[in-house]
């Protein structure tokens, strides 16, 4: 599922975090990726990202909002993340379960998607260290046709409530 | 694909509708730029109150609290009918595995606790009951559970028991059974008042924690 070159970023990701104990700070991207703070031109805009510290230590989540910009309806296919061995998209299905998006999550023209707590989050598994509040976990987003979007999550503490989501547009 | 971890609001038709708005108000909330704990102008879109006093889910009938036996983290029976009666009481079922929905109620009833007077604070118990016996011993939730209490002058009670003992402890609690090695699990919160009933049930929202600051006091008995 994972193409070659996301899994050397992860490969990559995962061992700057092994050597730091971290997962702290920015990883240096292709001139091709597109931060979530990045200008509005930009065809897929990530805001109010956060990972919320985990009470376990086998996975934790992130939760963004998604804003694609263009006419044309993108779709998240897949993630990395510097804080684990694996990523992925789960969203609540028409059951109200939890499940992992293996088609990818759809993001329509012109409107954004958001992951928020019972509604969708990426599970972040295989925790390489303990994540704890201020640091930072990267996320590697790769969607059909806006391509890789990096997105850095602060960590908030537990009992924190929820970043503000931007954007104001 | 079923999905790694579910969870299900209370089994009726009523609760799936209440779980919706609550849904898709927290979804508005996000947008609207308000975080958790701050109650918003979506309040109104949070939950089904009618012309119920609680902010929380009112319950009707009242559900009388349960009696079952587990064991508790330092490997002990707790009898929750007679170890908690009188008491203010949040019963919650979930699992340690759950990335999204239990850490983020069980910290809601963590700030709503904070919110609340000291007295009504220090009377009241939250028990969260494992659905997941296979992954979670007394170890994990123990440890699980510190992560959420700090401050708080009743530890959070973990429990834990054979399959069969969770299943009773979720049948007598009127909770949807738990399924799939308990990744899908009730969603609702129980707040069981000093007077042995549960009157008013939580489900995760961007607004849970006020909830349960505002209608912890209404069934406390302590003035």
């Amino acid at each position: 599922m994972i193409r070659p070159p996301l899994s050397l970023l992860a490969a990559g990701l995962a061992i700057l975090i092994g050597m730091a104990g971290l997962v702290r700070g920015a990883v240096p991207q292709s001139t091709g990726s597109v931060s979530s703070s990045s200008s509005s031109a930009a065809p897929i805009v990530v805001s109010g990202a956060y990972v919320r510290e985990p009470a376990t230590p086998n996975n934790a989540a992130a939760y963004f909002t998604v804003s694609n910009t263009t006419g044309t309806d993108d779709v998240l296919t897949s993630v990395a993340s510097g804080a684990g061995g694996q990523a992925a998209v789960h969203t609540e299905d028409a059951g109200g379960s939890m499940t992992l998006m293996s088609s990818g999550l759809v993001v329509p023209a012109h409107s954004s998607v958001t992951l928020a707590p019972g509604k969708g989050h990426v599970m972040i598994e295989q925790l390489y260290g303990t994540l704890r509040p201020g640091q930072t976990v990267n996320l590697q987003l790769t969607f059909a046709h806006a391509g890789q979007v990096l997105v850095t999550a602060p960590v908030i503490a537990i009992a924190s409530p929820a970043p503000t989501a931007g954007p104001t547009k | 694909m079923r999905g790694h971890f579910g969870v299900r609001a209370m089994g009726v038709r009523r609760g799936w509708r209440l779980f919706g708005a609550v849904v898709s108000g927290a979804a508005i909330v996000l947008a609207g730029c308000t975080s958790n704990g701050k109650p918003s102008a979506t309040t109104s879109e949070l939950s089904d109150r009618g012309n119920s006093i609680y902010q929380g889910v009112g319950l009707t009938p009242a559900q009388p609290r349960p009696q079952f036996t587990l064991t508790d983290t330092a490997g002990k029976p707790f009898k929750f009918g007679s170890q908690t009666a009188g008491k203010p009481t949040v019963l919650y079922f979930g699992y340690t595995n759950c990335p999204d929905v239990c850490p983020t109620t069980l910290a809601d009833i963590a700030n709503g606790l904070r919110a609340v007077p000291a007295a009504i604070r220090a009377a009241t118990q939250v028990v969260f009951v494992t659905t997941d016996v296979k992954r979670d011993s007394s170890a994990v939730l123990k440890a699980y559970l510190a992560k959420f209490d700090p401050g708080l002058p009743n530890r959070f009670v973990g429990l834990t028991g054979s399959q069969e003992q969770i299943d009773a402890a979720q049948v007598a609690a009127h909770v949807t059974l738990a399924a799939d090695d308990g990744q899908q699990h009730s969603a609702e919160v129980l707040l069981y008042g000093s007077d042995d009933y549960a009157r008013v049930a939580f489900l995760q929202s961007n607004d849970e924690a006020a909830q349960v600051a505002h209608d912890l006091p209404l069934v406390a008995g302590i003035k």
